[in-house]
């Protein structure tokens, strides 16, 4: 066996379709990148325009524009995976089983520009997944920043400007609601005693779930400091866990109950995890 | 064997009782409907229902929401709730009915679904536009079909991702030639 | 990059854009209602209801406004 191909293995022609499938690989992976920074370029200014204009408090044209875009991405991204696959494996695969033994002087030459042509179409390959990945991070921060605080005290104000004005449906006598409730609740009319039922606005009602997103928002840089931490320091995240159900129990004092048993449970889940 | 204590009910509205007032709401019935359905005036179901969703947040083993799902999908047959039916058209009649007894009719809608929001609209819409079927309903079925969808994954999982790929890739050129192809078409090996 | 390729892009964009503003969000737009209050009487004996009376039974005439046994929740406890 050994010797067998001692004489020289000579094959211009598969060096030649090495060569021009990988040429045709990098134009290929070139022009796909290309078209994907071009989409994500100018989706990135509409995305925050369509945010902006969006009046529904969900934003929901915003997500339905986003995963749109990333639909696209993600064809791109099948594209170049389904060509790999098809043109690139295949090809690798058939040219190395024409070859000499690996070991033999004349297989050697060979075996390395494969293995050369290989790396250079995977490393082209991981670098276009990696812009993939880039792009898609850059669309999701396309987005305007929804000011919870602002919303938040400006729910307050009008509250404290409306919590005095209401009356009794039975007997009209004024009545005022203790605290900012978040759903309906029984009411007592301190005149005539009547059970009313008060319904807090739609705006309240969505504030109450926004309170925790507004208690993360206000705890953001002691998560930050966790998340710095190398390594993690798990003392750092319950300091900003606990930071973060405290602000939520200011906005929401009436499930501070609740929300102790919930803490009790991430901490838990947190430990677990972390170890 | 004790209870446990998680699935006590809340102001009188039992699991099953929340689980099914979600499938109802999400099938098109009001806040008010559901409300006089369990016998509760608005402040008391609203409790219940913020109540009920902590019970989840707590619930580290994840019974009382798989209990929830579970229940979700029997709605339909909720003592409580079998005379009330949000008003539909006949032909949704027949595709509500459809996806909750025909196993591979809802597999392809719920693929469509998906392939929808990947173009940019909404899944939930898109179904509720063209056959009439609410998102409640939709979940109805999820939650009928998810032991067997499993069981059926468990046997031939081969046989069930090209039957997925089928459906992805039937509803990925549909909704491509309504938006005019697809952004790279043009960029070939 | 060609023109008639950035041209493509633009007006795939564009048609998105505009798919994703007009489509109806799920369930119609939200509506926001102001804070109100409310009594809901006796619908058999028109009296009024006083919490000290409890919520689910009509003091008076013994009218059912709630089946259920009510627990301790946030602002209703089991004695109401």
């Amino acid at each position: 066996m050994f010797g067998f191909f001692k004489n020289k293995y000579d094959n211009p022609a598969l060096l030649e379709e090495i060569r021009q499938t990988e040429e045709k690989w990098f134009v290929f992976m070139d022009k796909l990148e290309t078209r994907l920074d071009e989409l994500c370029a100018a989706a990135i200014p509409e995305l925050i325009a369509v945010f902006n204009q969006d009046t529904d408090p969900y934003k929901r044209a915003h997500s339905r524009m986003l995963t749109g875009l990333i639909g696209q991405i993600s064809q791109m991204q099948q594209k170049g995976m389904e060509a790999k696959e098809t043109h690139i494996i295949p090809f690798m695969q058939a040219s190395g089983s024409l070859l000499p033994d690996l070991m033999s002087s004349a297989g050697r030459k060979y075996h390395d520009r494969l293995y050369r042509f290989q790396m250079a179409c995977f490393d082209r390959h991981h670098q276009f997944e990696d812009k993939v990945n880039e792009g898609i991070a850059a669309l999701r921060s396309a987005k305007g920043n929804t000011d919870l605080e602002a919303v938040y005290q400006r729910q307050l104000r009008e509250f404290e400007r409306i919590k005095d004005s209401f009356n009794c449906k039975q007997c009209g006598g004024k009545m005022s609601i203790p605290k900012m409730f978040f759903i309906a609740t029984y009411i007592q009319c301190p005149f005539c005693q009547s059970q009313n039922t008060y319904t807090p606005s739609t705006e309240i009602q969505m504030l109450f779930h926004q309170a925790r997103s507004l208690a993360e928002q206000r705890t953001a840089h002691l998560l930050q400091d966790y998340e710095n931490s190398r390594p993690k320091n798990p003392a750092l995240y319950q300091q900003y866990l606990r930071a973060m159900f405290d602000e939520w129990n200011k906005i929401t004092p009436d499930m501070v109950a609740e929300n102790e048993r919930f803490y009790q449970r991430l901490l838990k889940d947190h430990s677990i995890n972390h170890y | 064997m004790s209870q446990n204590p998680l699935l006590e009910p809340i102001h009188g509205i039992t699991l099953e009782d929340y689980s099914a007032a979600c499938a109802k709401m999400g099938s098109g019935l009001s806040e008010d409907q559901v409300a006089t359905a369990l016998g509760v005036e608005m402040p008391v179901w609203q409790e219940a229902n913020l109540l009920w969703q902590e019970r989840m947040k707590e619930d580290a083993t994840y019974q009382i929401v798989t209990l929830f799902g579970q229940h979700f999908g029997t709605a339909d047959q909720h003592p409580k709730f079998s005379n009330l039916q949000a008003v539909v058209s006949p032909e949704a009649t027949g595709y509500i009915e459809k996806i909750k007894t025909d196993k591979d009719f809802y597999q392809e809608l719920e693929v469509a679904r998906q392939v929808a929001y990947d173009y940019g609209l909404d899944g939930a819409s898109w179904i509720a536009d063209q056959y009439g079927i609410s998102l409640g309903d939709f979940q109805i079925a999820a939650s009928l079909w998810n032991e067997q969808i499993h069981r059926d994954i468990a046997a031939d999982s081969q046989k069930y991702m090209r039957t997925q790929d089928a459906y992805k890739e039937k509803y990925r050129q549909q909704f491509a030639n309504t938006q005019g192809g697809n952004v790279a078409d043009d960029i070939t090996f | 990059m060609s023109n008639a390729e950035k041209k493509n892009t633009q007006s795939y964009l564009e048609r998105l854009k505009q798919q994703a503003l007009s489509q109806e969000n799920y369930g119609g737009a939200v509506k926001y209602d102001q804070a109100n209050m409310q009594v809901y009487d006796c619908p058999e004996c028109a009296a009024a209801r006083a919490p000290a009376d409890g919520l689910t039974v009509c003091a008076y005439c013994g009218f059912k406004f709630m089946t259920v046994e009510l627990s301790d929740g946030i602002h209703i406890k089991k004695e109401n």
